[in-house]
């Protein structure tokens, strides 16, 4: 299950990845990177996943003497969080520069952004 | 002191109340931010002293009340406190260097300021793995904002190529992070000691930090991105970008290298020259002042990158080194950036608009003497401990690495500057005074580091030799009058040589004394030129300061910073000519390779100690001394300009200033021979595979007389004759010094004389006669002997003393030398530099009558004597000259009586006014008396003879009936030794010339190939950036 997990995660950032560097479309690299981000999400959750334990929220079901046996280590999943509000600023960013580059370009097309080189 | 957290809580809370204000209170608003940066900037400041000067320890800064690693921990050390304050006062010069383009995008741009300076400050102070993914995160969305700021277009999609290589960099970053947790069950960096050699995960998670922080440190070739963004950014971001996101991601990789173990070092290292040389090669392409200056941080950062590989092997040396180097390019380069917000083209020649400010020329000089890590600046500091470090701990292949990139990066930096100084200026900089202000400051920061450097290292803080202060005083005085400048500047000489007299040992005397009273000589000339003459004596007295410096120069630190003084002084002096740019060029470039090759054969003897005297030069082991004498001599010759290492002087030589030839070729050239001299004192003559060196110098000298006189002789230039005479005449010393016996050492000292009065003497009338007829073509004078008598007897003067013919010193000079000879049993050579002999009275004979005899050319006809300041010293050397041939003695004994402590055998016996060899002697009163009899009968025979002769009028001249098509060529003096040239003309293929224009030459078309690699097109940066991460999986392997 968790290497399920751990392999989906690393294919989605190779597809991610691939979808990133192969479309030119800025709209669609775009998507690419979020796909993934998505993969890297996921690859996060899955190391820090622990078979058969549960969520660690300390309450009734968990007491806190227990919990360090019985929680999943919150440290990942924290993590996972800061870096999905992390993506979703670097996405809203990158979407203003297609917006921009398509604004004052009139095209979405990455390769004829090819002004500075060499 | 307030805890150094505040510098993030400042940013991010100022960032929020400007969130919160009103639109079109922008006035207010970019006040609050600079506000807000000069707090950040005060702490920063504060903790610095307080580390630095005031000793405290390390701040561990923690949060949330939780030790690390339940919480997040910050710490401020040294390292971090001087990241921490270029970072943050890059950002409050940038907020105002930025102040109009700020106050029109608005305090939305003004928060994603502040965002980024507190990004990049706690990229600094994190000590956890995943709040340094954060910081590096805010900061690259924060790059994204402001690259925006821009007015070029193109910035949009230099921003989004940014964003495309932030996006793989945070995936890296991201994974790594979450196998370094699951290896080590924390995040805290501290905890991640030893981390890669945890097998399994922990390797894969090693690899992957370390790769995502490289890549943030912009590694040669997955930079193609950060280039786009130097060149389109504002320029006030460009130097936060250069000076803070370069810093903060060389801390973070500082930081993590200790988990990465020692497989680490060498692929940093690797990566890090690769980088250096491989950006400055690129840089030389270049053409647009941004790019420019983005390959020259790539590289910079690069070298760092180098010297944190080389943490281990450097040691105790490794804070001053990196900082050295870290706060000299952030200084540096922010003040390259802002000064080319000043700046209005983009095309390098542009900057020459700067020279309408000799304030920003001065800051522009500063910033690349920084770059190039020339004295006194923390670069320098930083070079010599780095090339003695890597020598100690075997790694001289390193040095030559990183010797070859430096000297391509001074290429195009001094290629720069001298666009700056010699091409078109269009109008004056429009600066306001707050910018100009600002990047003075951003100067006067850069030596006040230089001091800091000096006080903190081991060696010698430059900024407190006497000598280097007295000429650096010379650019407070710079507003005063020419002539009041110079009378300060021959008190200065004299002042200098008085104080110190006592204390020369007689070699150092000969030196002293025609460094210091013969350039005050040389600078009566100078009398001449009215005005200001701006930038004139600073570079004249760094020069003389420099020499002065290296003939007392007791450590080998002291003697290569002085060799660097004087490099740079003359440097700036040879630029002023007027035609002087590629000369002064190449100049600077073959002085600064010799310099390399003397600071490598420095450290190579000293096996990488700091403090090393010259005397212990003679305790080299016997496996290592012939190599460090190779090098020593090496770079000792480019400034004599043997063979080979000779094409740069005769333009160099030629094209500067009247009064600036006499000093360079007189003066400056004895520099190398003093270096020769010290060397062969020291280190007698080594053998390599059973040649002794000093016989391979032999042939050196003697092809170098041979080669110069010979194509001296062919020059239609004046001047240029004069240098390659130089060249010949150098080669003559060369010979006699290593001839390694008495009476050749007395003749180079001797010569060391002679050569700076006849050479001084020749090019001020040669000078003179130039500015009077406005051509150094000798076939456009002629006939000048009535016109401008006192000329003529200073050249005729000068060349009787030079060719060494009865009765003037200089044919002491040949006795001695005759005498030297015959005690040496190198035949070949001594043919050769026999034959070179008689070529010098060819060009010698052409001054004389190619100038000043013949027919006078008829727009000369009302030429007057060359101006009083430029005649009064030649006669001064005449007089001397006179007096000298006749009472050698003067200085001679005192020499000869040293030298017999040095080789005590086959010295001179003085017998009252004659001296005795064992072959023979001289009586210079008596040779005086028979020549001037013989003259004076052979004068007056032909005088009687002749007074019925018939003078042909200069019309009197027929072209059978037809106008030549060059006029010139029909002219006598033109192409004069013609029947020579077909017989020797095949000496003369500029085989020199052309194999380093080839070497100059392929470097650029490389360069130029290789920079297609960065297409422009962002995906193809995202492969390289991919591509780049494979390969370091390949190459590191197994070894993580």
């Amino acid at each position: 299950m968790v290497y399920l997990a751990l392999a989906t995660g690393f294919a989605l950032i190779l597809l991610g990845l691939y979808g990133a560097i192969t479309r030119r479309n800025l709209l669609r690299l775009i998507v690419g990177f979020t796909v993934a981000d998505t993969g890297t999400h996921l690859v996060m959750v899955s190391v820090g996943y622990l078979p058969g334990r549960t969520a660690p929220i300390l309450g009734a079901a968990v007491p806190p003497e227990v919990a360090a046996l019985r929680i999943i280590d919150p440290v990942p999943q924290a993590l996972v969080l800061t870096a999905i509000v992390i993506g979703l600023g670097v996405t809203a960013l990158m979407l203003a520069y297609a917006w921009r580059i398509y604004a004052t370009r009139g095209t979405l097309d990455i390769s004829r952004l090819r002004q500075l080189k060499w | 002191m307030v805890s150094a957290i505040s510098i993030i809580a400042i940013g991010l809370g100022a960032a929020f109340l400007l969130g919160l204000m009103r639109e079109g209170r922008e006035a207010l608003a970019h006040a609050l931010t600079v506000l807000a940066l000069g707090a950040m900037s005060a702490v920063a400041v504060g903790w610095l002293w307080l580390l630095g000067p005031g000793g405290a320890a390390v701040q561990e800064i923690t949060t949330a009340g939780t030790m690390p690693p339940f919480a997040i921990n910050l710490r401020v050390g040294l390292t971090e406190a001087v990241a921490l304050v270029m970072i943050t006062l890059a950002g409050l010069a940038s907020a105002l260097h930025m102040r109009a383009v700020l106050l029109r995008m608005g305090r939305r741009a003004m928060a994603v300021l502040l965002i980024a300076v507190m990004a990049l400050a706690g990229i600094v102070m994190t000590r956890d793995l995943f709040n340094l993914f954060v910081f590096f995160e805010l900061a690259a969305i924060s790059t994204g904002g402001m690259v925006l700021l821009s007015d070029d277009e193109d910035a949009l999609g230099a921003g989004f190529k940014y964003m495309i290589v932030a996006q793989i960099v945070s995936i890296l970053l991201l994974i790594g992070i979450i196998f370094a947790y699951h290896a080590t069950g924390s995040l805290n960096i501290d905890d991640m000691g030893g981390l890669a050699a945890m097998g399994g995960g922990a390797a894969l998670a090693v690899f992957l930090v370390v790769a995502a922080l490289v890549l943030e440190t912009k590694p040669f070739p997955a930079n193609g991105w950060a280039l786009d963004i130097y060149q389109a950014a504002h320029p006030g971001f460009s130097a936060i970008l250069s000076a803070g996101t370069g810093t903060a991601a060389l801390i973070a990789v500082d930081k993590f290298a200790g988990a990465g173990g020692a497989a680490l070092a060498p692929v940093l290292t690797g990566l890090g020259l690769l980088t250096f040389v491989a950006a400055n090669l690129l840089g030389l392409a270049q053409t647009n002042d941004r790019r420019l200056l983005g390959y020259s941080s790539v590289a910079q950062t690069g070298l760092i990158l180098a010297v944190i590989g080389q943490r281990e092997a450097l040691g105790e040396s490794y804070l001053l080194i990196a900082g050295g180097l870290l706060v000299g390019h952030a200084i540096a380069k922010a003040g390259l950036f802002w000064l080319s917000g000043l700046v209005k083209g983009r095309d390098l020649t542009d900057w020459a608009t700067l020279r309408r400010s000799p304030l920003l020329v001065f800051a522009m000089a500063t910033f690349l003497a920084m770059l190039l890590g020339l004295p006194p600046f923390p670069g320098f500091y930083a070079k010599w401990a780095l090339v003695h470090g890597l020598v100690a701990s075997g790694g001289g292949a390193l040095v030559a690495l990183v010797l070859i990139g430096a000297l391509i990066e001074a290429g195009y930096l001094l290629r720069w500057f001298g666009f700056t100084m010699k091409r078109e200026a269009s109008e004056a900089v429009a600066s306001t005074p707050a910018e100009l202000a600002l990047v003075l400051a951003v100067a006067l920061a850069g030596w006040g580091a230089g001091w800091i450097w000096g006080e903190v290292g081991p060696y010698e803080n430059l900024l407190r030799a006497p000598a280097l202060l007295l000429a650096l005083a010379f650019l407070l005085l710079d507003w005063l009058p020419a002539r009041v400048k110079n009378v300060a500047a021959i008190a200065a000489l004299i002042g200098g040589f008085a104080a110190s007299f006592a204390s020369y040992d007689p070699l150092q005397m000969i030196f002293a004394a025609i460094i210091m009273p013969g350039g005050a000589v040389i600078l009566l000339a100078s009398f001449y030129e009215h005005g200001r003459r701006v930038g004139f004596y600073p570079s004249a007295m760094l020069m003389f300061a420099g020499m002065a410096m290296l003939i007392v120069a007791q450590s080998s630190f002291g003697f290569f910073a002085a060799w660097e003084v004087l490099t740079v002084g003359s440097y700036f002096l040879i630029l002023r000519g007027k035609y002087s740019e590629p000369h002064a060029l190449s100049y600077v470039l073959f002085s600064l390779g010799g310099a390399f090759a003397i600071m490598a054969g420095f450290a190579l003897a000293s096996g990488g100690m700091a403090n090393f005297t010259m005397a212990a030069l003679a305790q080299v082991p016997l496996t290592l001394a012939p190599w460090v004498f190779i090098l020593l001599a090496l770079g000792f010759m480019t400034k004599t300009a043997a063979i080979g290492l000779h094409i740069w002087l005769p333009g160099a030589h030629a094209e500067a200033e009247t009064d600036v030839s006499p000093m360079v070729s007189g003066i400056l050239l004895k520099a190398g021979l003093f270096g020769l001299m010290v060397l062969m004192l020291q280190m007698g003559s080594p053998s390599l595979y059973g040649v002794k060196l000093t016989y391979v110098l032999l042939w050196i000298g003697a092809l170098t007389a041979l080669i110069g006189n010979l194509i001296a002789a062919f020059q239609e230039d004046a001047k240029r004759l004069l240098a390659y005479s130089s060249i010949g005449q150098m080669g003559y010393a060369i010979f006699g010094i290593a001839l390694m016996n008495h009476l050749g050492w007395l003749m180079a000292l001797m010569f060391v004389i002679n050569h700076y009065i006849y050479k001084s003497m020749l090019f001020l009338s040669v000078g003179g006669v130039a500015k009077r007829t406005g051509t150094r073509l000798m076939y456009k004078m002629g006939g000048l002997i009535a016109l401008m008598p006192l000329s003529f007897i200073a050249v005729l003067i000068g060349i009787i003393a030079m060719s060494g013919v009865p009765p003037l010193s200089g044919f002491g000079g040949r006795w001695i030398f005759y005498n030297a000879i015959m005690e040496s049993d190198a035949r070949a050579p001594m043919i050769v530099i026999f034959l070179s002999g008689p070529i010098a009275f060819l060009y010698l004979f052409r001054l004389i009558h190619s100038i000043f005899l013949g027919q006078l050319k008829d727009e000369n006809r009302r030429l007057r004597e060359a101006p009083f300041w430029i005649v009064l010293p030649q006669m001064l050397y005449t007089a001397f000259l006179l007096v000298f041939a006749v009472v050698p003695g003067l200085a001679l004994r005192r020499v000869d009586g040293y030298l017999s402590t040095i080789f005590p055998e086959h010295g001179l016996n003085w017998d009252g006014l004659t001296i005795r060899s064992d072959y023979g002697y001289w009586s210079p009163v008596s040779v005086m008396a028979v020549t001037v009899g013989i003259f004076a009968s052979v004068l007056l025979l032909l005088v009687l003879l002749n007074h019925r002769a018939q003078k042909v009028k200069q019309f009197n001249i027929v072209y059978s009936a037809e106008r030549p098509f060059r006029p010139e060529t029909t002219h006598f003096a033109w192409n004069f030794f013609a029947p020579y040239r077909k017989a020797l003309g095949f000496l003369l293929a500029p085989l020199a010339t052309t194999f380093w224009d080839g070497v100059t030459g392929s470097l650029h078309g490389a360069a130029d190939f290789l920079r297609r690699f960065y297409t422009g097109d962002g995906q193809h940066y995202a492969y390289h950036v991919l591509g780049f991460v494979l390969v370091l999986i390949l190459i590191v392997g197994g070894g993580l």
